[in-house]
């Protein structure tokens, strides 16, 4: 095989296969080689890394709970007000009940996830028109909830009667910095990878993405499953949601408005196919990454907001349509 | 094969079933004994994937009996689960696999062994699909991490029935088993029940349009026309001429 191969010209079927699987990867470092050469030290500098290092975490978990539901066949773009909903209860809980009360942001996330969940599978709603429908709700319950108000996370605490809601906690904070934000975002990515390629829920959210109905004629309660993975999804999104909460220092309202989207950007860009099926952690990150950095960049380039808007949605088109082999496809929707 | 002596492994007796207004099956009723072969044809709406539909507990029967072993299966516990503990398998024509997953998954599917309760087994999940491989003479499949779409058809078949054995069923339903395969695959599929009937000892229950292939491999020929299990012919005494007339007129 190799002499026939040896023969022919360089990009094989079969090699341009294996390269299609390191698109994620060739971007991104195409991607740094270019804002390295744009700016120069202002990109490459310790400082602007560490800056990186600290912006990546909220976008990368965001991702996990996106490629959960993704390689199942699914979609949540709800996320994002769900992590408003998620850090205002954080922020919330800890007023109520101490330092503690930041898991009820955990629960928080769970809770929407499950009812999403439930929605979908037991009244069989598209998970778009669902998490839609959610979008809009929990965003209105925030706004509803907070009265349009910030809770602040402060380093010490707030003397007066002020009508402003504040919690003191200089440990939430400095969780938000690096490296504390850093370490918390590895642990949880080394969780998600075991989590996703070592159990059995891992493997089965491949195999709904694959094929749902096989499941349901060998028995297995696939309506349950479905509800547990936007319940899983969900946490993960509380989890972002406190990290986020230590990252800005404050809930908002406003938290997390259309970052729905860089998430699924992130998945997509991380080569998923949004079919379902499919899907891998470490090219998630990488697809995390390289939003936050292709951002960062055209920053520090002095590009204007709008237009790395632009250069961000032509990247996903370029990207996503490289790592296609549209052989394979019949059908596109 | 038998001599009618000893009691047949699954006995049908006027089952019937509508759906809505539509009678599917007016009186289906066969037996089936160890190791045999039996093909159900007839033509397209004459009732027979209701028939096995029934068998495999995907539908409750609305009368007759069905009798497993010598013990009847009691309406209330007609389901998938109950057929699957008495040994009936069924591989359907194209929901028997999932394509994206790998052939130790496959063979597992719905079994997965677990260490430690949530991670999966997948030295375990290896070793048993290269045994069930091995048993059943397939040496063609290399990569078991490879997803199973990227095997042949005939591969893919192998795995399928590969998982209504490994598990001890006593009688797989193959429904349209070599609908989608080219001859050679069709061959290798026929050859693989052939050979797991004869050292196994498992019964089949073939639903086929191809009607050589029918009389290639089944010992008995059970014909359904208009919801009714109408003619029964051993292999030796049947022509494709009859055999089309009973298809197609009931005679």
């Amino acid at each position: 095989m190799s002499d026939v191969t040896l023969q022919q010209s360089f990009l094989t079927p079969k090699r341009v296969e294996v390269l299609r699987d390191y698109v994620p990867f060739i971007a991104i470092a195409l991607v740094i080689l270019l804002f390295w050469a744009l700016s120069g030290d202002r990109f490459m500098s310790m400082r602007n890394w560490t800056f990186i290092a600290q912006q990546t975490p909220v976008l990368m978990l965001l991702a996990f709970a996106q490629l959960m539901i993704v390689t199942t066949g699914s979609i949540d773009i709800s996320i994002g007000s769900s992590l408003a909903f998620s850090a205002f209860l954080g922020a919330l809980g800890m007023l109520w009940l101490g330092d503690g009360g930041l898991v009820l942001g955990i629960f928080a996330g769970g809770l929407i996830g499950m009812i999403n969940g439930t929605i979908i599978s037991l009244l069989k709603i598209p998970s778009f028109v669902t998490t839609l429908a959610m979008l809009i709700i929990v965003r209105a319950a925030v706004i509803i909830m907070s009265d349009g108000t910030a809770i602040y996370i402060t380093d010490s605490s707030v003397s007066g009667g002020t009508n402003i809601s504040s919690v003191s906690a200089p440990w939430l904070l400095s969780m938000g910095k690096f490296p504390a934000i850093f370490i918390v975002a590895a642990i949880v990515a080394v969780a998600m990878w075991v989590f996703y390629e070592k159990t059995a829920f891992g493997q089965q959210l491949r195999a709904v993405g694959g094929n749902e109905k096989v499941l349901r004629l060998v028995g297995i309660n696939v309506t349950a499953f479905k509800i547990k993975v936007f319940a899983a999804a969900g946490l993960m999104v509380g989890l972002a949601a406190c990290v986020n909460l230590a990252r800005a220092g404050a809930a908002t309202p406003q938290a997390g408005l259309m970052i729905e989207l860089d998430a699924i950007a992130a998945v997509a860009l991380g080569g998923t196919p949004l079919t379902g099926g499919y899907g891998s952690v470490v090219k998630t990150i990488i697809g995390a990454l390289t939003l936050t950095i292709v951002r960062n960049g055209l920053t520090i380039a002095g590009v204007p907001p709008s237009w790395s808007q632009v250069a961000l949605g032509v990247l996903l088109i370029a990207a996503i349509a490289i790592s296609l082999n549209r052989s394979r496809i019949d059908v596109v929707k | 094969m038998n001599d009618g002596s000893t009691q047949p492994l699954l006995t049908v007796e006027n089952v019937s079933k509508s759906f809505g207004g539509v009678q599917a099956l007016r009186d289906g009723s066969f037996d089936l004994k160890r190791g045999e072969v039996l093909a159900i044809v007839g033509g397209n709406g004459a009732g027979k994937s209701t028939l096995i539909k029934v068998v495999a507990g995907a539908h409750v029967p609305d009368g007759g009996r069905i009798v497993i072993k010598g013990k009847e299966v009691p309406r209330s516990e007609h389901s998938v689960s109950h057929m699957q503990d008495c040994g009936i398998e069924v591989v359907y024509q194209d929901l028997a696999l999932v394509p994206n997953m790998s052939a130790p998954y496959n063979l597992y599917l719905g079994r997965i062994p677990r260490k430690w309760g949530i991670f999966v087994d997948e030295r375990k999940m290896r070793e048993k699909t290269r045994e069930v491989l091995k048993q059943l003479n397939v040496t063609t499949v290399q990569d078991l991490s490879q997803p199973i779409s990227s095997m042949s058809g005939g591969q893919q078949q192998s795995i399928a029935i590969g998982r209504a054995i490994a598990w001890g069923s006593d009688i797989v339903i193959l429904d349209e088993p070599t609908a989608a395969l080219g001859p050679n695959e069709t061959a290798e599929v026929e050859r693989l029940v052939e050979d797991v009937r004869d050292r196994h000892g498992t019964s089949f229950i073939l639903i086929s349009h191809n009607l050589d292939q029918v009389r290639r491999l089944a010992d008995r020929i059970l014909v359904t026309h208009h919801g009714v299990t109408s003619r029964e012919f051993k292999r030796d005494e049947i022509t494709s001429d009859r055999l089309v007339k009973a298809i197609t007129l009931g005679e």
